[in-house]
């Protein structure tokens, strides 16, 4: 698989609370025709000239497409078509022709329509998927790569596809396997790192590294990790692993692991998982010796760890941080990407009840609607892969992951939703955790921020935004490609660069374009910026833990494995 | 310290925590009760003589380990278990098996007589054609209600485990809720279909391996006489009544861990008791 393959993937997400009140409610609500989509029928019957030039623009065309004088042609880099007998062959050359005339004469009935703004994407939202389906390449046997299979395999394909698509449908994600997991052991060649778990309470498993020098900063750093899947994310394969190089940075590693919540754990919130970082906080603390903490956080993680750091402001403890760092984190929401057209509050009150009733929001949910939201790359690609061709899907480390799925406490939840949907975090007080107001603008200590440009779950220009949010001195950087691409992203890359601009003002724009490009990746600049933060450098400790805090298990702990 | 792992196992994914031994031997395999998860043992392994290696899992549809999309039996499980050790790269074991765990344990060393070297038995019957418990306390086994809500559990402890659980009913918040996995209604109700007209009974003289079985005095769940007929049918068994319930093993663990390990290093070869 090649390395811009493998980044698209990795790049294919959602934002935040779309994936929250989706998952809860099942993806198959998008496809139905909604109140959007009667607008849209509403608005073209309106205006029956326009609506009937298309139509008659599309009869052209494909009265143009039999007689064999069409020049539409699949636009360059179309994956689906690159077949050669696509275009070889005059029936398959015809087939594809008439599918790009009606996918575009669709496409320009839905920009000439008169809807809002939310409407249109909605609508834009299902007919896109529909004529993804529709694709000529899905269909068995007119694939010319899948016609050649049978051929080669005397049916066995067929057969092998046939099996997999059976298997897939029985259980849910009902969604194609996008991954060969068989290669992938968890501990073993994949969140391998060494380390122990040196402090555990019910929700969360806190892990201790082991460092690879033989001096160490001071001043330790804590990673809150995301809570819709497993903490191994920053630590991939050796050699992908943020874990892994920062310890070999002289960097003093703690990493949370939570547990993937159950139906007793419901009532887990907002409350619940501050207080047990802060729980992890004290641990860390003890066991360093060190009175100060850089406190991270990743994609909600760092939501979480954010409160967190506002809350300890909001009690007069903020001199027990030395900093925090926020990756891939929204925290103002405000009209981001595609979230307003998607959600909206009486969805989400749905969402919420749904997830109460469970206990949980189901992780494979998530899981179905992650792949729904990038059709063509994570359902169509693997639907041709796997049941046309009868092939297994590659074996790849963040795939591996992303299919490693959790549940989320209904509590949390329905606490994100709010938050999402409120946009609690921009305005002081907005929000109340453990009893305190939060403010994030009392948090002084200096902040570095960083996002992906290409990020579809966390939009840069809102990521952005938290500089304007936070009260110390901020550092943001803008990092290439997406999500977790931009997260995983070691050194030695050489397509791999990143942005900054000291010049913070409230325009993400104008950022942008005063800022200055830089070769390699942010994970550099980051331990340069620690490496200013985290005091002076210390013989490393010979043991992991303290004499209270025994380690209790082997990195990667116990409840990584819960599934 | 134990290692944890999720390996596939027959095409299921199973959890897997192995501590191994501080010195070269057979390992032991414990066989856990229903719906339980392999934290439960916790204490038990904690106790347990350093020098024996111990591997835990969790059967299908139970605590870390995905629903089995198919209903399964007793030697069908003992398949999977036996193909699980050879995973682990171990060829001969000894087998401990609580409760329902005791039906898979009894099942292991019937099945495969030559990999399963010495058998403990803790709380546990011959299946089906035993002497069950009172209606009241088979009741409340039928759901997986305990391991779901902690307060039930409470509520529940006393009558349905006896022995130390009548007077510190509490501990089995610490005991089975706190750290422990929960799996699903269906993994549960597998899990009594397997058992369902199982039973070991006539095929107990069958058994040669040396086997210690523990019984305890106030036991609820498996009344004592059962522990006497097993005792009695099996050609090299011996048979230690110890004073508490039906989770001593886990309750009482700092008594019966050295016991279960001088069987195993030591006196297990002479069953004469």
């Amino acid at each position: 698989m090649s390395t811009s393959t493998t980044t698209r993937l990795a790049d294919a997400a959602a934002p935040l609370d779309v994936l929250l009140v989706d998952a809860a409610l099942g993806p198959v609500r998008r496809f139905v025709p909604d109140l959007s989509t009667a607008r849209w029928a509403v608005s073209l019957a309106r205006r029956p000239r326009t609506t009937a030039r298309r139509l008659g623009a599309l009869a052209g065309e494909t009265a143009k497409v039999v007689v064999g004088t069409s020049d539409l042609a699949p636009r360059r880099g179309d994956r689906r078509f690159a077949d050669p007998a696509w275009t070889e062959n005059p029936l398959l050359r015809r087939l594809v022709q008439v599918y790009l005339a009606s996918g575009s004469t669709v496409d320009q009935l839905v920009a000439d329509a008169d809807l809002d703004p939310r409407d249109r994407k909605r609508v834009r939202f299902l007919v896109e998927n529909l004529v993804e389906a529709l694709a000529p390449s899905n269909v068995p046997l007119v694939n010319p790569a899948s016609a050649k299979a049978v051929i080669d395999t005397a049916g066995l394909s067929l057969v092998r596809g046939g099996t997999q698509l059976v298997k897939d449908l029985a259980s849910a994600p009902r969604v194609p396997e996008m991954v060969d997991t068989s290669g992938f052991v968890v501990g073993e060649n994949i969140a391998a790192t060494p380390g122990a778990v040196v402090f555990r309470n019910e929700v969360l498993e806190l892990i201790q590294y082991v460092p690879q020098c033989d001096e160490v900063h001071e001043v330790p750093v804590l990673i809150v990790p995301p809570t819709i899947n497993k903490f191994y994310a920053i630590d991939l394969s050796p050699g992908r692993s943020l874990v892994e190089f920062s310890t070999q940075n002289n960097r003093q590693m703690f990493v949370i692991s939570w547990r993937n919540p159950d139906p007793r754990h419901a009532g887990w919130d907002f409350d619940t998982y501050v207080g047990s970082i802060l729980e992890a906080l004290d641990a860390v603390e003890e066991i360093t010796g060190s009175a100060r903490t850089v406190l991270a956080g990743i994609c909600s993680g760092g939501i979480l760890a954010s409160i967190a750091a506002a809350y300890l402001a909001g009690i007069g403890r903020q001199d027990r941080l030395a900093g925090v760092v926020l990756a891939v984190t929204v925290i103002d929401n405000h009209d981001a990407g595609t979230v307003t057209a998607l959600s909206d509050p009486r969805l989400a009150a749905l969402a919420k009840a749904r997830s109460a009733q469970k206990g949980f929001l189901d992780g494979r949910s998530l899981a179905e609607v992650f792949a729904w939201l990038r059709p063509s790359d994570l359902i169509w690609n693997y639907w041709v892969n796997n049941y046309l061709l009868g092939k297994k899907p590659p074996a790849f480390d963040i795939l591996f992951w992303n299919a490693d799925t959790t549940r989320m406490a209904a509590g949390l939840h329905a606490d994100f939703v709010d938050l999402a949907i409120e946009n609690q975090l921009t305005r002081a007080g907005a929000l109340s955790v453990l009893g305190q107001p939060i403010d994030l603008g009392k948090v002084t200590v200096d902040s570095y921020v960083v996002a992906g440009i290409a990020d579809h779950i966390t939009p840069w220009e809102n990521c952005y935004r938290t500089t304007q949010l936070f009260g110390g001195r901020t550092r943001f950087i803008l990092s290439t490609s997406g999500h977790i691409a931009a997260l995983v992203n070691p050194p030695g890359n050489p397509k791999a660069t990143f942005h900054t601009n000291d010049e913070h003002g409230s325009d993400p724009k104008a950022w942008l374009s005063g800022a200055a490009t830089h070769q390699g990746s942010w994970w550099n600049d980051v331990s340069v910026w620690l490496d200013e933060r985290t005091g002076a450098l210390v013989p490393a400790p010979k043991e992991l833990g303290s004499t209270r805090l025994q380690p209790l298990a082997d990195a990667p702990g116990t409840y990584v494995f819960d599934k | 310290m134990s290692q944890l792992r999720q390996l596939t196992v027959l095409g299921h994914s199973v959890r897997v925590a192995v501590r191994p031994g501080t010195e070269p031997g057979p390992p032991l395999l414990l066989c856990n009760g229903i719906g339980a998860s392999l934290d439960l043992l916790e204490p038990f392994v904690d106790a347990l003589d350093p020098r024996i290696g111990v591997v835990r899992f969790d059967v299908p549809g139970v605590g870390g380990s995905p629903d089995p999309r198919l209903p399964y039996t007793f030697p069908l499980l003992a398949l999977g278990v036996g193909a699980l050790m050879t995973r682990l790269g171990y060829d001969e074991y000894d087998i401990l098996g609580i409760s329902w765990g005791g039906g898979l344990a009894q099942q292991l060393a019937f099945q495969q007589p030559r990999r399963c070297r010495r058998l403990v038995l803790v709380s546990t019957a011959t299946g089906s054609l035993m002497v069950p418990a009172p209606p009241r306390v088979l009741r409340k086994m039928v759901t997986p209600q305990r391991y779901r809500d902690a307060d039930y559990a409470v509520q529940v402890a006393a009558e349905l485990y006896g022995g130390r659980m009548r007077e510190r009913p509490d501990d089995v918040r610490r005991l089975m809720h706190d750290r422990s996995r929960v799996g699903s209604r269906r993994g549960y109700l597998l899990q009594l279909l397997a058992g369902a007209g199982w039973s070991s009974l006539p095929a107990l003289p069958l058994i040669r391996q040396p086997t210690l079985i523990l019984a305890g005095d106030d036991d609820p769940i498996i009344p004592l006489v059962n522990a006497r007929i097993m005792r009695a049918l099996l050609p090299h068994a011996r048979l230690h009544v110890y004073p508490d319930g039906h989770l001593g093993l886990v309750t009482s663990a700092d008594t019966l861990a050295p016991l279960v390990a001088d069987f195993l290093r030591a006196g297990g070869g002479r069953c004469n008791t």
